[in-house]
């Protein structure tokens, strides 16, 4: 992120009178992060951290934490409407459940100890082919 | 599910669990074609299982970084909330398209995803300590 020169935060105050990113930019990145987690079934959330970081200009890490609760009722959104076309395989969410909950444990150890650049050109590359196989069989 | 589906998937999930927290790109991504491609459901059906096991995950990190005061959550979920309506709306326009359709989607999204990762890995200097600690 260094070659990238982000200006001062907008400030502004709402209707309370409390200062922070615009609400409307909130509002379309909310939005546009809702109808991608719907639409594909994921959280949103690679679409609405860089859109909080490099538009409503919150740091990283805000802009990550922010991202986390708006998934919550976009998910449970997502959730209803497909539950409620009969979509929800219960097995594999409970299976799947159990083995990312440690996976995110496990994840938070590991962060200090791999070289995050080569992880993140592998697995790109990895995603790349997946897409392909997706999109091929 | 088969014993060895089971494992399958439990070893994914830890996987899932791991890639999101160190790369900061969200299970759903990994979860859907896994669930395809591994555990044969249909397009619609591994993107609603997906969303499934992505809330109850998003609620702890959500507890946890509200906790840490990290950022003000109850705009974050206010923004949420309003967002939830286009959830609707993409869930609706999902379900209206063809299994083959929607996945092709998917795919073209993955790759987008996959290539924006190779190109901030290339973009990187050498290593840095991980900046979303």
């Amino acid at each position: 992120m260094s070659a990238v020169r982000t200006a001062a935060p907008i400030d502004v105050a709402d209707a309370s009178g409390r200062v922070g990113p615009p609400t409307r930019r909130l509002i379309v990145i909310g939005v546009a992060g809702g109808v991608l987690s719907g639409l594909l079934g994921v959280g949103g959330g690679v679409l609405m951290v860089p859109a909080l970081v490099l538009w409503a200009k919150l740091d990283q890490r805000t802009a990550h934490a922010t991202s986390l609760a708006a998934i919550v009722p976009i998910g449970i959104a997502g959730i209803v409407t497909y539950g409620a076309a009969g979509q929800i395989a219960l097995p594999e969410t409970l299976v799947l459940l159990a083995g990312s909950m440690v996976g995110a444990r496990l994840g938070a150890g590991a962060l200090t100890r791999i070289d995050e650049r080569l992880l993140k050109g592998l697995f790109g590359l990895f995603l790349v082919a997946v897409a392909i196989s997706m999109a091929v069989g | 599910m088969s014993a060895g589906l089971v494992v399958a998937t439990i070893a994914f999930g830890l996987f899932t669990g791991i890639g999101s927290g160190l790369l900061g790109v969200g299970g759903g991504v990994f979860m859907v074609p896994f669930l395809v491609l591994a555990a044969g459901l249909g397009q619609h059906q591994a993107q609603a299982t997906s969303l499934a096991v992505v809330v109850p995950t998003a609620i702890v990190a959500t507890v946890v970084l509200h906790r840490a005061g990290v950022t003000d959550t109850r705009r974050a979920l206010g923004m949420g909330a309003i967002g939830a309506a286009g959830a609707v709306a993409g869930v609706l326009l999902a379900l209206a398209l063809p299994a083959s359709t929607l996945r092709v989607i998917f795919a073209v999204f993955l790759g987008v995803v996959g290539l924006r990762l190779v190109y901030d890995a290339v973009r990187m200097g050498p290593s840095a300590p991980d900046r979303h600690a």
